[in-house]
């Protein structure tokens, strides 16, 4: 007989994930298509610490709990999550799904971890007595394959306050409503007093793991738009050699046209 | 585990990792929860959960305990539902009606949210929701009337 657990409060999950071998159980909606029956569930969806969001002076803190539809109603979170939140299967998955389990899935076609890549966020991990603030880049090894300990959760999303009102964001699928991206794309062109301070994009359901090159990105910083427009070539010929897509049900060359597209679309956008 | 289902409280003994839809189905003999796709895509499983619409083949039981659960057999009962009903029938928005008990759920959350949407709101709210048959534009048509004809009651 398996048993499954349901937490009231986080110091009780903690404790149970030390304790017990455990798939910890969000929203459910992509462990419940799967739902082998020896699975040992710990239950969280009744933690109130996973379900703020809350400020401080550096972080929009989004608790890993918070559900598709609590994001995209929140006063706090930004429109570009907002914009990836709505684009997750249809109300009532948005209902029952959360970001932490977006985050957590480890796939490179996670909605809502496009975003907090291309805003550079991070991961507040904890275990009994021990948490780690984690750069979400770091956090995906491979292809699901995430560094969470067999003794940890993650509690909380941390996003960098402001900084991204300027932003591109595109998921291409197949319809509207329910549908797993066949690519993805989120950016950000932050410019201030004529000068770009912040270029940056992510590219999901292309490879393993999202792709996010602040290296490439970085040609781009510190430069006016002019400026930027004379290194546009090369921009684009790095990210043509970083991409490299895996074929799955739709093509590597189309996911990789589809991306340089959506890139250059991008620069045209705030005219580079 | 206990938990509120069609305004009564019960105290379920299985497994927390049961599904609801088929415990639903299964132990408390309401069919009217159709099983579709089994992987949230079709919405035919649809039931309210707190209050929010959920795909019932998405939710294990341990994530339900405490809940107040509403399927099409307890929505049946109350004075929106007939006006949906009626509203359904006035355009023939059910056809074969498979999906229509998930469908009529999606309306009512639709219009608790919002009693006066607009059509893209009602698209919207039934974009987890397919229909084989209709094209969807006679159930939008039907929540419009809705819409009309129970003002006052959302």
């Amino acid at each position: 007989m398996v048993n499954s657990y349901i937490a009231e409060s986080l110091e009780e999950a903690l404790r149970i994930r030390t304790e017990k071998t455990v798939v910890p159980y969000g929203g459910g909606t992509d462990l419940m298509i799967e739902a082998p029956d020896d699975v040992s569930y710990l239950f969280l969806g009744k933690i109130p610490e996973m379900k703020n969001i809350t400020q401080d002076a550096k972080y929009i803190r989004i608790g890993a709990g918070c559900t598709f539809t609590e994001i995209i109603e929140s006063s706090l979170v930004p429109d570009i999550l907002k914009d990836a939140a709505a684009g997750v299967g249809g109300p009532a998955i948005r209902n029952l799904g959360t970001v932490g389990g977006n985050v957590g899935n480890g796939s490179p076609k996670a909605d809502c971890a496009l975003i907090f890549f291309a805003t550079d966020s991070k991961l507040r991990l904890m275990s009994a007595g021990h948490e780690r603030i984690l750069p979400i880049k770091d956090f995906y090894l491979g292809r699901k394959q995430i560094d969470l300990r067999s003794d940890e959760l993650i509690v909380e999303i941390l996003m960098p306050r402001s900084g991204y009102e300027n932003y591109y964001y595109k998921k291409i699928g197949a319809r509207n409503a329910q549908a797993i991206s066949r690519v993805s794309f989120a950016a950000i062109m932050s410019v201030s007093d004529g000068r770009i301070n912040n270029c940056a994009t992510a590219f999901g359901s292309v490879s393993d793991v999202i792709i996010r090159r602040n290296d490439i990105d970085a040609m781009m910083t510190g430069k006016t738009i002019a400026e930027a427009s004379s290194v546009r070539d090369a921009y684009l010929a790095a990210f043509d050699e970083a991409i490299v897509p895996i074929s799955g049900r739709i093509s590597a060359e189309y996911r990789k046209a589809v991306c340089m597209n959506l890139l250059r679309d991008f620069l045209d956008k705030n005219g580079i | 585990m206990i938990f509120t289902l069609n305004g009564k409280e019960v105290d379920y003994k299985g497994s927390l990792n049961a599904r609801l839809l088929d415990v639903l189905r299964d132990e408390y003999r309401l069919t009217g929860v159709k099983c579709g796709c089994k992987e949230g895509e079709c919405g035919s499983c649809s039931v309210i959960m707190d209050g929010l619409l959920i795909n019932s083949c998405m939710v294990a039981l341990g994530r339900a305990e405490g809940s107040t659960i509403v399927t099409i057999e307890g929505y049946s009962g109350m004075k929106r539902f007939a006006v949906l009903e009626k509203a359904y029938a006035s355009v023939s928005a059910v056809q074969c009606g498979f999906c229509i008990p998930g469908m009529i759920l999606a309306s009512e959350c639709i219009l608790a949210k919002n009693p006066h949407p607009t059509e893209d709101e009602i698209r919207l709210g039934i974009s987890g929701n397919l229909c084989r048959c209709t094209g969807y534009n006679s159930i939008v048509n039907a929540i419009r009337i809705a819409a009309e004809e129970g003002d006052g009651l959302w």
